[in-house]
């Protein structure tokens, strides 16, 4: 029986991401791979294989709850080894789904997969971050994959089948989706985290910092001065020994030189980085990605890049 | 109403260390409610003060989950449900398994609230799947909920844009932390709260010829290396900034 | 906990970890600022005690939990770590939550312990005087028995939560001699004055009392006439074991903050904790926490078991507050410069420094230690 790897995400980003992984196992397993699309065939993401289009008679890309069930009568008729899935918010959703409707195992957010005889292997996160643990999960499976890690797959296309699943009715109206408003996420569960210190000249320079944060996702912190010396910001935006502990995934030092008392507050990040001019700060020998520079030109450069590509 | 919130015996990830090879201590480790699911019992609280009603904590985990089962009760919850079950080798199908099956002996429950995943694990599965095995109307990652009789307006919290999402009752909705500021049980309710009836529950008494078995699993942890890798960028503002975010793409810590 | 209270361990512990969780995650994130604003802890004060922290030793039949003051103590010694003005202000109000239990009639108790243990009252301890510290029975405070009424004249000095206070424990010499008196705020002739500029414990208000000719009920009389000092020495005795466990709380997070810096700071191409002499301030920081936090929780067992432990409480005080200066100290040495310049650093050692004077200074509580020692060997 041949093996047949299935991508799907929701997002067209995440889409070529998980198609890539899947190409990559497929490979590994002289197998093949193949696309899902739902409603209609999306020209922007790319498969290394065939693309099935699963339509309905009511929306599905919208419906984690319809999403899950057309892949699992697709999945039933043509029985895939592994279902991938970007680990987006909608796509853990489908995923845990597709899994008790398979009963099939589930792992959540991985990276790094191999394909074994029997198995599925992949690393995840654990406990915060602080560890990493190696996941396995018994073929027929299902996983989500952790976004913003693989490369895209782009450029490829196989040929394209439509399968129409009939009448499905969703249990959950979507009445209406807006835009995300400025959240107030606080800094101790905040995964990205983007901080201000002593560097940035005058406090209405720290809203070029906020927009920064935000625009990768995270939530604006910063060194003691700028809050208990000057008050530009609120005590409970204080990273340091004396203020807040944070363990967030990326946490972006920006104009921060990183006495001992600051980096008590970040050394559980999982990633450090650094912008500062002085090639000499303390703070590139806690960081793990530093960049020697001035910030008013350095954020603003990252800003372009963040939101062209 | 009748409201369930579903808790973790969780380990205390901010206590966890490691022994000399790196493993994890599990043995004898720290441990807590899971931190969001006193969000998810908040919300309940706060349903049952605007329409009346009961809120139920129902918890699969082993003994000792008993004292973090009591902190829950504390903050104002009504009684609780106990499967005892040990954590290892459990996985998330098996666990939501037992939930349902749990539920359908203490319930029917006008809703089920659970967070948006476990403060240690953090696989956010078992909502959804509890959500399937129930065959129930789900939301997850609600940032607001708004029963009016017998339907809930609930807006979901996604990556960057916002739902809103319409569901019968019952349902199963998951919480994300900014939905609520969980209260701090009083002194006097947490002496109160091992009054409060906890019925204990097996798995061999819930499990049917449906029962999955755990197919995924860990095969290994250890503990991610603290050694910084102290690569430093210098050139153009441009050119910097290109291998900054390209370096911190490749790490997996920006995107989604 | 097992072996101190084996039938009751559990839900001690439950109680002591709800609180510790408490002040961990409301509390000492805004600690330092507490010491950077002064007087700023009302907010803060008020939420913790509606928490139920003051519950805690009291009797049931007034709001309490009934708990022993031992398990109070302890609450006590993480309180001090978690803000040491939080800690001061809210042991005083139990101090005058004590008085009236011990020596206050059915009607003061109904009337007024359930508010000062549920937290929505707050009391103040007015004992010291400005000619008169230590030397209680010179107090120039004078109640005069008019009718129906106590008049007092005089004026209190550097009493915590002056000001804030709903009710104030007042010891005034009236015409039987020294006596305690129940003040509500609001009370004619109370006056309060402004905060006092204090090196430490900033966050808690202590300022000025008056009474110009300030008129009580005579039913605000506490026990009876002439028997004030007997009360204010047992309500002293408790609160001077509370001190030191604020004591042993500041020392406690001081000593936390050195040694993580002492693994982090380097010198010589290695962290300073390799150098023996910081290993020998370490080891002496920590032997000494360990050691005033076992004389205070000692000092209340024999408390709480009903034996005579007015020694003991000075001892663990005298013991705790000393050492907690000199921990404190070592902790500012350890961060060498950034000690010096760093105020959240240097404010455990500003807070500390207040308990080897209040509530009985080390000297004359060395003179009580002697005195009991030279009245047993006759």
């Amino acid at each position: 029986m041949t093996f047949v790897v299935w991508a799907y995400s929701e997002a067209e980003g995440v889409a070529n991401e998980v198609a890539s992984a899947a190409d990559e196992i497929a490979k590994s397993v002289s197998g093949s791979a193949a696309v899902i699309d739902l409603d209609q065939e999306r020209p922007g993401v790319s498969s290394p294989g065939r693309k099935l289009v699963l339509k309905a008679s009511s929306p599905l890309a919208d419906s984690p709850e319809l999403a899950a069930e057309a892949i699992f009568r697709a999945a039933k008729a043509a029985g895939p080894s592994a279902v991938l899935l970007g680990a987006t918010r909608r796509g853990r959703e489908v995923a845990s789904r597709l899994a008790v409707k398979m009963k099939v195992g589930c792992v959540s957010e991985v990276f790094r997969l191999k394909a074994g005889a029997e198995e599925l292997q992949g690393e995840r996160n654990m406990y915060a971050g602080k560890f990493l643990s190696t996941v396995a999960c018994r073929f027929p499976c299902v996983a989500t994959l952790k976004t913003g890690v693989l490369p895209r797959l782009a450029g490829r296309q196989g040929s394209v089948d439509v399968i129409d699943l009939g009448a499905l009715s969703p249990k959950v109206r979507l009445l209406g989706r807006a835009g995300k408003k400025a959240g107030t996420v606080d800094l101790k569960s905040a995964k990205v985290i983007v901080s201000a210190g002593r560097g940035v000249k005058k406090k209405e320079d720290l809203q070029m910092i906020d927009e920064l944060a935000r625009s990768l996702g995270g939530v604006l912190g910063c060194s003691r001065p700028l809050s208990s010396d000057l008050g530009w910001l609120p005590e409970e935006h204080h990273i340091g020994l004396t203020g807040l502990e944070v363990h967030p995934n990326l946490y972006l030092a920006v104009g921060i030189s990183g006495q001992l008392q600051h980096i008590a507050g970040i050394k559980d990040s999982k990633i450090i980085a650094a912008i500062n001019t002085d090639k000499d700060a303390p703070i590139f020998q806690a960081a793990d990605y530093g960049v020697v520079g001035d910030l008013y030109q350095i954020v603003p450069a990252i800003k372009k890049l963040v939101s062209g590509g | 109403m009748k409201i369930a919130v579903c808790v973790k015996h969780a380990v205390d990830e901010s206590e966890l260390r490691a022994d000399p090879s790196g493993k994890p201590i599990l043995q004898g480790a720290a441990s807590k409610v899971s931190t969001f699911d006193k969000n998810a019992a908040e919300e309940a609280l706060r349903m049952k003060a605007k329409s009346g009603g009961e809120v139920v904590i129902v918890c699969v985990g082993p003994a000792e989950a008993k004292k973090t089962i009591r902190e829950a009760l504390a903050m104002g919850a009504d009684k609780a449900v106990h499967v005892v079950s040990d954590a290892s080798g459990r996985d998330s199908l098996a666990t939501s398994y037992l939930l349902w099956k749990a539920l359908a002996k203490s319930g029917p429950f006008d809703a089920v609230l659970c967070a948006e995943g476990s403060s240690d694990t953090y696989e956010g599965q078992v909502p959804p799947m509890l959500a399937e095995w129930m065959a129930l109307p789900y939301a997850g990652y609600a940032s607001k909920i708004e029963l009016s009789g017998s339907v809930a307006k609930v807006e979901q919290s996604l990556e960057d844009s916002s739902q809103t999402l319409e569901l019968t009752v019952p349902f199963v909705a998951s919480v994300v932390s900014e939905i609520n500021e969980p209260r701090y049980p009083t002194l006097i309710q947490i002496m109160q709260a091992s009054k409060k009836p906890m019925e204990e529950l097996t798995p061999q008494q819930l499990s049917g010829p449906d029962a999955p078995t755990s197919l995924s699993r860990v095969l290994d942890t250890r503990v991610q290396s603290m050694n910084r890798k102290k690569v430093v960028f210098e050139g153009a503002p441009e050119e910097t900034a290109t291998k900054l975010l390209d370096a911190l793409k490749a790490e997996g810590v920006i995107g989604a | 906990m097992e072996s101190l209270y084996p039938d009751r361990a559990a839900e001690y512990g439950e109680v002591l970890s709800a609180l510790g969780r408490y002040m961990q995650e409301k509390i000492l994130p805004l600690s330092a600022s507490y010491d950077a604003h002064s007087n700023s802890i009302a907010k803060a004060r008020s939420e913790l005690l509606k928490n139920g922290i003051l519950q805690i030793s009291h009797p049931k039949e007034y709001g309490g939990l009934g708990l022993p003051f031992s398990i109070y103590n302890l609450a006590i010694q993480m309180l001090g770590a978690a803000d040491a003005s939080i800690a001061l202000s809210v042991a005083i109000g139990n101090t005058v939550a004590e008085g009236i239990q011990m020596f206050g009639t059915e009607e003061q108790k109904r009337g007024y312990l359930p508010r000062l243990v549920s937290g929505d009252a707050l009391g103040s301890f007015s004992l010291t005087e400005p000619a008169s510290g230590s030397d209680a029975r010179g107090s120039k405070t004078r109640a005069r028995r008019e009718g129906g009424n106590y008049v007092l004249n005089g004026s209190k000095m550097f009493i915590t939560n002056a000001g804030e206070a709903d009710l104030y424990f007042v010891f005034a010499i009236a015409e039987k001699g020294p006596s305690c008196f129940l003040v509500e705020k609001g009370a004619s002739g109370l006056s309060t004055g402004e905060d006092l500029p204090k090196m430490g414990m900033r966050g808690s208000r202590t300022a000025e009392v008056r009474f110009v000719d300030c008129r009580v009920p005579a039913e605000n009389l506490v026990g009876e006439e002439g028997r004030g000092f007997d009360y204010i020495k047992a309500m002293l005795n408790g609160s001077r074991i509370v001190m030191g466990s604020i004591c042993v709380g500041v020392a406690q997070i001081a000593f936390e903050k050195a040694l993580e810096y002492s693994k982090q700071r380097t010198a010589f191409g290695k962290p300073i904790s390799e150098f023996q002499l910081i290993r020998e301030k370490i080891a002496d920081m920590k032997t000494n926490v360990n050691a005033g936090r076992m004389m205070c929780l000692y000092a209340s067992m024999l408390k709480d078991a009903g034996a005579e432990f007015s020694s003991e409480a000075s001892q663990a005080k005298v013991f705790a507050t000393e050492m907690s200066v000199g921990v404190c100290d070592s902790a500012i040495q350890i961060f060498g410069g950034y000690g010096y310049t760093t105020d959240d650093i240097h404010r455990h050692w500003r807070d500390a420094r207040l308990l080897t004077i209040g509530e009985g200074t080390s000297e004359i509580l060395r003179m009580l230690i002697a005195s009991r020692e030279l009245a047993h060997s006759i």
